[in-house]
């Protein structure tokens, strides 16, 4: 047997990556750990900003990962399976940089064909992208990713697992992991008509911890979507494609946006951020108010006293201070490019990711 | 693994409980002439059951309890999100009557309802020890305060109907078979500590949400697992409803005819239907924008509902 080549991955499955961020004395973010296997690439670079003001005291410089795919989305029976650790005090930034996540769809016909012996001809392998990121305490987290874009036909399943330290005892513990999430996805490929017309997307996203006394697991939030044509084999062999194409529940279910995302707030780095969104969210315009105005151009009315008007009357969210602490975001907007401005306006305005993470963290914004 | 065994045991109960019921079921049919409660209709009613006629009655009078609209849940004061969506479509486009726009909504919210709360309804039917897990996940999973509002208010108050009222009975009983007593525990000992976390102030204590606990309940008064999942969607339809018939969308007739309908019927089945072996971790939104809607509840200008 040669020597273990030092450079061979541990990891044997494709599609696997393993980061671990350390902070060495007296404050030097190190990867202790970075490993990946095709189709995933991981990526990573320290700009070199360092935190001028922040939450915390003494905060660490902040590591980029970016999440790369080669072809720079997901192929039908695609895993991908991403585990991250921060370790306390450290910080990361996650971004796509290759754009948004494609979920692809093969013709199953010719890709599968006598390959696993699967008689699944008509519904394609879905492909999955699991995240597993554990925060250590005082440590933080911004993954502010590009949407998911879902292609016609396509099914995709992500599930997103974050564990958080210090939060049981009490939610204003300074020393509590900081969290900034945002997970959204498009009704696909709007510019060749595209509405919803994939088949499967599976989002889940959830927070955990482990409670102190006994050391159990316990979930804090959990964020689920579901968008299931609801469809199976039968039908689709039988019915035809015009009608499937009249009968879309996602779309009927979605309707009227073209995109739906949701922003995961937490911790005390951006605690100034998601006071900042419940804060816009309870001075918004009340709903029917407007009808006691005199001109029925109340929107623009109410603009004057906004500061990014057009972004709001596009954008329909909500936000709320849920349990521990979280504040949790919603939106729906009828295209990317209004929920991209929309979001990047608001966090550009309040500042605290840019004062926290540097620029580059808001750059799929 | 260990639910999986809790299921088919249960699932094994459940058709000698169904078969029980079907006699119910028939009676009940000819003795209401009320529509306000829809049952599922089976086609082999015609069997012989007359030996568990004791139990059968008891199971169809707890039916009757937990459908009853005077149940004092105070569901009548949420609208689920109906309120607010009716303000964020106004005004219609001139081809949608509002009537039109309301069955829109119907389908939604029964969907919506179905995908998030059937799983944790029937998780604690299949697994009454497992309450306070189920009611902090389900806690986790809501994430709107106005829905998480709504189910904690109702959810209290079925433990308070449920302690005041029904415990005496059915607690008490004699032939209390072992999953209902596992539920009287369940039920007792959640109780319990709702009570000693009122005074803590414990964020991430248990809350009391209306899903898992009616599951538990119903579990207790001896119902089986497809009525309980039923009569929980015929009762949000219900309010839903009501909620209709008093934002003036349509007459108290209309509404009675709408909970009547085959069409209603065959929805809730099929969404219970889909959601029957759907693990709780995998309960989730389907309806994205219903959770908009709700959420943004507050924001209206006037409001005649909670939610």
């Amino acid at each position: 047997m040669p020597i273990k080549s030092p450079f061979e991955s541990s990891i044997a499955k494709p599609g696997e990556g393993k980061v671990v961020l350390s902070l060495l004395p007296p404050s030097n973010p190190t990867l202790t750990t970075l490993t990946y296997k095709y189709p995933l690439k991981l990526l990573t670079r320290t700009p070199g900003f360092v935190p001028k003001s922040s939450a915390l005291t003494c905060p660490s410089q902040p590591v980029h990962l970016y999440l790369l795919t080669y072809g720079g989305g997901l192929l039908p029976g695609d895993k991908i399976n991403v585990s991250i650790t921060l370790e306390p005090r450290t910080r990361m930034v996650v971004t796509t940089p290759q754009g948004s996540t494609k979920i692809f769809k093969t013709e199953p016909n010719a890709s599968v064909k006598g390959q696993r012996g699967t008689p699944k001809p008509l519904l394609s392998d879905k492909s999955s992208q699991t995240l597993n990121v554990h925060v250590g305490q005082e440590a933080a987290l911004c993954y502010l990713p590009d949407p998911a874009v879902p292609y016609q036909d396509s099914r995709y399943e992500q599930v997103q697992t974050f564990t958080v330290e210090g939060s049981t005892s009490s939610n204003d513990n300074p020393r509590r992991s900081s969290l900034c999430i945002l997970d959204w996805v498009t009704q696909g490929r709007a510019s060749r008509g595209e509405a919803w017309d994939f088949h499967l997307w599976r989002g889940k996203n959830e927070v955990w911890t482990t409670t102190e006394e006994s050391g159990k697991r316990k979930l804090l939030l959990r964020d689920s979507l579901i968008l299931d044509r609801e469809l199976d084999e039968a039908q689709l062999e039988r019915g035809d494609p015009e009608l499937l194409k009249h009968t879309n529940v996602i779309r009927e279910r979605t309707h009227p946006h073209g995109v739906v995302g949701t922003l995961i707030l937490y911790g005390p780095v951006f605690e100034r951020l998601a006071t900042f969104f419940m804060d816009r969210f309870t001075s918004l315009p009340r709903i029917g108010a407007r009808n006691w105005s005199s001109s029925p151009a109340v929107a623009s009315g109410s603009a004057a006293t906004e500061p990014t008007p057009n972004f709001d009357a596009q954008v329909t969210f909500t936000a709320a201070r849920v349990r521990a602490g979280f504040v949790l975001v919603k939106f729906g907007a009828p295209d990317f490019a209004a929920a991209k401005d929309w979001l990047g306006a608001i966090l550009r305005d309040e500042g605290s990711v840019y004062a926290e993470f540097g620029e580059e963290a808001l750059f799929c914004l | 693994m260990a639910v999986k065994i809790t299921i088919r045991d249960l699932e094994q109960e459940i058709i000698d409980l169904e078969s029980r019921l079907q006699h119910a079921r028939k009676r009940l049919a000819l003795a209401s002439a009320s529509p306000s409660t829809p049952l599922p209709l089976h086609s082999d009613m015609d069997q012989d059951l007359t030996p568990a006629k004791a139990l059968s009655s008891s199971a169809a009078h707890a039916l009757l309890l937990l459908s009853d609209s005077a149940l004092p849940l105070g569901s009548f004061a949420y609208s689920s999100g109906l309120e607010s969506y009716l303000a964020h479509n106004k005004p219609l486009p001139r081809t949608v009557t509002p009537v039109a726009s309301f069955h829109r909504f119907l389908k939604l919210s029964i969907a919506s309802m179905a995908s998030t709360s059937i799983p944790y309804v029937l998780a604690a039917y299949r697994s009454p020890g497992d309450l306070e897990t189920l009611d902090n996940d389900m806690d986790a999973s809501t994430p709107c305060i106005v829905a998480q509002r709504a189910s904690l208010a109702q959810g209290r108050a079925l433990i308070g109907v449920w302690e005041r009222a029904f415990r005496v009975t059915y607690a008490a009983g004699t032939a209390l078979t072992p999953p209902a007593s596992a539920a009287v525990m369940a039920i007792a000992e959640f109780s319990h500590a709702l009570k000693s976390c009122a005074d803590t102030e414990d964020e991430l204590g248990p809350k009391g949400h209306l899903a898992p606990l009616w599951g538990v309940v119903c579990l207790a008064m001896g119902m089986d697992a497809r009525q309980t999942a039923y009569v929980f969607m015929v009762n949000h339809a219900k309010a839903v409803l009501s909620a209709a018939v008093r934002a003036s969308v349509m007459g108290p007739y209309q509404a009675q005819s709408v909970l009547a309908s085959q069409r209603l019927q065959d929805m809730i089945t099929e969404r219970i239907e889909r959601e029957w072996d759907t693990p709780v971790e995998d309960a989730g939104q389907i309806v994205p924008p219903l959770d908009l809607w709700v959420g943004r509840h507050e924001l209206l200008y006037s409001r005649i509902f909670n939610s």
